[in-house]
């Protein structure tokens, strides 16, 4: 299954494509033989002795053996360790309801903030931004941000300062963006300074000096969603050759 | 224009009004000891009735309540005798919507809503008999009861309707002028600050007779208003004069 | 399903931007966004395009028995349906606030007016008169559905032709179109809503709001006019102040992008009847691009850069190298989660002793930050000083570019780029 796999990374599978459980063809003798091992990611799902493609896109392959199907999609589903932008719609009790784009309204504790106390508590209000992290994030429970990690350090997330712009993105784009050595962040880092935090959840905020420069950015990263490298290139050409 | 002539050479309209004269407005208030806040407005034969309750705990689903402002409910409803044919449905058609939408918008603008957070105003107003004006009333009646059950307000709102005939603007339409076809427009004002927080306008108009129409709708506002004015003094000076002693 | 909050934020930058006289997709403050007129194969459909919202308009036509009081008159029946397709906010058969203001504008706008001769609609007086039904449906909601919803219904209604009758004694005879030919409704003028948004209690006026900017903005005025300059019905809503110098400069607006608009309507009906006549393909279909994605099609949108060159120029001619923004992640205090810098750090720290809790460990770690910081500032100084050297400029001719037009210096500056930008992952 595993060199058939293997076979299809970078091709487009639809939902009910399938592959079998079927041992390699030719048993070697003299190794013992070594159960094989996948590590199924979104998009692919096992049923019985089978294996079967739940969403459709591009399957995905990464070393040694994880396989999972990249798809445009645009609602977001909570998973656990994954960072994400969410608006504050509330504050009851002792927790904010945190909006992050998914079915339901994740709860963030006002505990879990680096440096929070029962008497500390941080200043947030309803609309506020913030940059979370799940750490529940299960489909029988209700979704859990904290805004520390382990260690009990901010690193990063917590409450958006005054200004900058959010808009949302689809989610293929964001892990685009994301990825170690991203073309458009490098296209991006030609044009002018600016501050970006990418959500996983397809939220996207910019800040840069002026209302203008954010407008850009912003403007250019929606329609990256629908271009080709190419063109991408052409145009973000095109604004630094005009740009400040 | 149905026959019926609007405006005579002398400069009369149907009812023997001049162009610029409102109806006789006759109003009281705190007709009701149950509410809050009540009131009672006659402008010439259309009459309205208004309750106010609030501001009190949001009722309902809670989740429509704002966290920085009041939320006011406004329900209008035309009685069945109101008319001369007999109303079927009281309320809830879509021009009773409508017009409670109205309502709602012209007191979201006049009430101090940012006072009281998570709670809720309700006013309610019913068109006992219906001759023209039927906004306007509503919002005068309204006012008074607002006024009665003590809710902060920036300025007295004051609505009035016009009309436009042979290039004249008549002032406080009746239910006769209003069915003749005229292009008549409502406008809700504050009047100490000539701020307009509803208008709304039907049917034909150039616009270059537009501003003559508003400038008509304010003046007409401002009379409304005095006599508002007067009834909520009178109305005071009865109330101290029972409690002084 | 609840539609997504409005953040703080973006009501924030979205004031700003209006201050600026900026908006999000680059338009002045009284362009509309670009509209596309399209009908459909049979007569009577139409659909708008505004920006991102659609709409479209469907006219249908039944002979029914007049009301009591008009006997000789035919009845218009307006309907502006919110689906839920269009937005998550609207809800499936409940009749909402929203659908109640639309709904009554469009009548208001159409009936009210007395723009179709609905006397030519009489078939037999007090027996048989046609109902025409103008039927809107959302497609999509990026705002200002009442602008579109009026486009639509109006060039449907233009676009639309009924069926001939011929009257013999008692008999009414209802013709298919192969039998005779359809007949065009009478319409005297064409309403077109037009809708201004105003902001910070009236101070600033927008046309033609997208959905964000409805969000955000304080309230309505919808003014509906016809190219002779005629109002039709004014509609102001969301409790808002305005003044009558208000008033007036938007029914000056109004009368312009009416016209405007008017023009462009006349010409989609023009093209689509010489399509017609021509026997050429026509209607919905074709103007679906063919095996294309369409969901990932956007227009591109236009980013209003105008007055960039001319601030760059100015930049260049005082030689100002642009303010420096954070480096590193800001750290106001210690122990305060924040993202972005400017907001002040305002947890209140009420008592010293806190201070003291602080252990040790903790300090050496924010000096280690600190030190960090520092490093990060040395970095980017370095940087700095070899990118001022290199500072060179480019300054486009304005006819060069459709696009984003800008001119001003490339700065390379990619290792100080890449520390300006806070990735989070």
């Amino acid at each position: 299954m595993f060199s058939s796999l293997k076979e299809k990374v970078g091709q487009v599978l639809v939902p009910g494509d399938e592959f079998g459980f079927e041992a390699e063809d030719s048993i070697s003798l003299t190794e013992s033989a070594k159960p094989e091992r996948v590590v199924c990611g979104p998009g692919l799902r096992r049923s019985g002795d089978r294996l079967v493609v739940s969403k459709s896109g591009v399957l995905r392959h990464k070393p040694p053996h994880c396989f999972w199907i990249e798809s445009q999609q645009r609602r977001y589903i909570p998973a656990k360790g994954e960072t994400v932008i969410g608006i504050v719609t509330a504050k009851s009790g002792d927790v904010f309801k945190v909006d992050v784009g998914s079915s339901e309204q994740a709860s963030l504790s006002y505990l879990a903030f680096e440096g929070a106390t029962k008497r500390n508590r941080p200043n947030v209000q309803v609309g506020d931004l913030v940059f979370a992290q799940f750490i529940i994030a299960n489909k029988d429970m209700e979704p859990e941000l904290v805004c520390i990690d382990g260690s009990g350090r901010a690193n990063g997330m917590g409450v958006f300062g005054a200004g900058g712009l959010l808009f949302k993105v689809s989610l293929g784009l964001v892990r685009r963006l994301l990825a170690p050595h991203s073309d458009i962040r490098a296209d991006l880092d030609r044009l002018f300074p600016c501050e970006l935090v990418v959500g996983l959840n397809g939220r996207v905020w910019v800040r840069s000096s002026s209302t203008q420069q954010t407008l850009i950015v912003a403007n250019l990263l929606q329609s990256c969603d629908t271009m080709t490298a190419a063109q991408r290139q052409q145009l973000f050409r095109k604004v630094q050759q005009g740009a400040l | 224009m149905a026959g019926l002539e609007l405006l005579s050479d002398q400069g009369y309209r149907l009812d023997g009004r001049k162009a610029a004269e409102l109806r006789k407005v006759q109003a009281r208030m705190g007709v009701f000891a149950q509410a809050d806040g009540s009131a009672y407005l006659e402008q010439g034969n259309t009459k309205a009735l208004a309750v106010v309750y609030g501001p009190h705990e949001m009722r309902g689903s809670r989740s429509r309540a704002l966290h920085d402002r009041a939320v006011i409910n406004c329900q209008y409803s035309m009685a069945t005798f109101s008319t001369a044919e007999r109303k079927r449905r009281p309320h809830g058609d879509r021009k009773s919507t409508e017009m409670s939408l109205h309502l709602k918008q012209t007191f979201e603008a006049a009430v101090m809503t940012q006072l009281f957070p998570r709670s809720q105003i309700d006013i309610y107003v019913k068109i006992l008999q219906s001759d023209g004006g039927n906004y306007s009333v509503c919002v005068n009646a309204a006012t008074l009861a607002v006024i009665n059950a003590g809710i902060p307000m920036r300025d007295y709102v004051c609505a009035c309707t016009v009309g436009f005939v042979d290039e004249t603007p008549l002032a406080d339409l009746c239910y006769a002028e209003e069915s003749g076809g005229v292009s008549s427009l409502a406008l809700a004002l504050l009047p100490r600050g000539g701020q307009i927080a509803l208008l709304q306008m039907d049917a034909r108009l150039h616009q270059d007779h537009l501003e003559s129409l508003i400038e008509a709708a304010m003046t007409a506002c401002k009379g409304v208003s005095k006599v508002l004015d007067e009834v909520v003094r009178q109305h005071l000076q009865e109330a101290s004069v029972l409690t002084r002693e | 399903m609840k539609d997504t909050p409005l953040s703080n934020c973006e009501r924030d930058f979205l004031i700003k931007a209006i201050e600026e006289k900026k908006r999000l997709d680059g338009r002045q403050t009284y362009d509309y966004r670009k509209i596309k007129i399209t009908f459909g194969t049979d007569y009577g459909c139409c659909f708008v395009d505004l920006g991102q919202t659609r709409v479209v308009a469907q006219v249908s036509c039944e002979l029914v028995a007049p009301k009591e009081s008009r006997p000789s008159e035919g009845i218009m029946f307006f309907n502006i349906e919110l689906s839920p397709m269009a937005s998550p906010a609207f809800e499936q058969g409940r009749q909402s606030e929203l659908s109640v203001k639309l709904n009554r504008q469009l009548e208001r706008c159409l009936r009210n007016s007395k723009c179709i001769d609905t006397e030519s609609l009489c078939v037999v007086s007090g027996e048989k008169v046609w109902q025409v039904r103008v039927d809107v449906h959302t497609l999509n909601n990026d705002g200002n559905l009442m602008d579109a919803a009026s486009i639509a219904a109006i060039a449907a209604l233009s676009h639309f032709r009924r069926p001939d009758v011929g009257i013999q004694g008692e008999e009414v005879t209802v013709f298919s179109p192969e039998e005779r030919d359809p007949i065009p409704l009478s319409i005297y003028h064409m309403p077109i809503s037009i809708s201004f948004a105003f902001f910070q209690q009236g101070t600033f006026l927008l046309v033609d709001p997208c959905e964000r900017e409805e969000r955000v903005m304080d309230g309505l005025l919808m003014i509906a006019m016809n190219k002779h300059r005629e109002i039709c019905s004014i509609q102001s809503s969301g409790g808002i102040m305005l003044l009558k110098e208000q008033v007036m400069r938007c029914s000056k607006i109004a009368s312009v992008k009416v016209s405007e608009i008017t023009e462009l309507i006349n010409k989609a009906l023009f093209n689509d009847r010489t399509a017609r006549k021509a026997g050429r393909k026509c209607g919905f279909a074709e103007s679906l691009p063919q095996e294309r994605i369409t969901a990932l099609k956007t227009d591109q949108s236009e980013v209003e850069m105008t007055d960039v060159s001319e601030r760059a120029s100015d930049i260049i001619q005082k030689a100002e190298a642009p303010p420096p923004m954070a480096a590193s992640p800001v750290l106001p205090a210690p122990g305060v989660g924040q993202v972005g810098h400017g907001l002040q750090n305002t947890w209140g720290l009420e008592e010293d002793e806190e201070q003291e809790e602080e252990s040790s460990g903790e300090e050496e770690e924010i000096k280690m930050e600190e030190e960090q910081r520092e490093k990060d500032k040395t970095t980017e100084a370095v940087v700095e000083i070899s990118d001022s050297e290199e500072e060179e400029v480019v300054i486009l001719y304005p006819e060069t570019t459709k696009k984003p037009k800008n001119a001003g210096s490339s700065s390379d500056q990619k290792g100080a780029a890449a520390s300006k930008k806070r990735q989070k992952k």
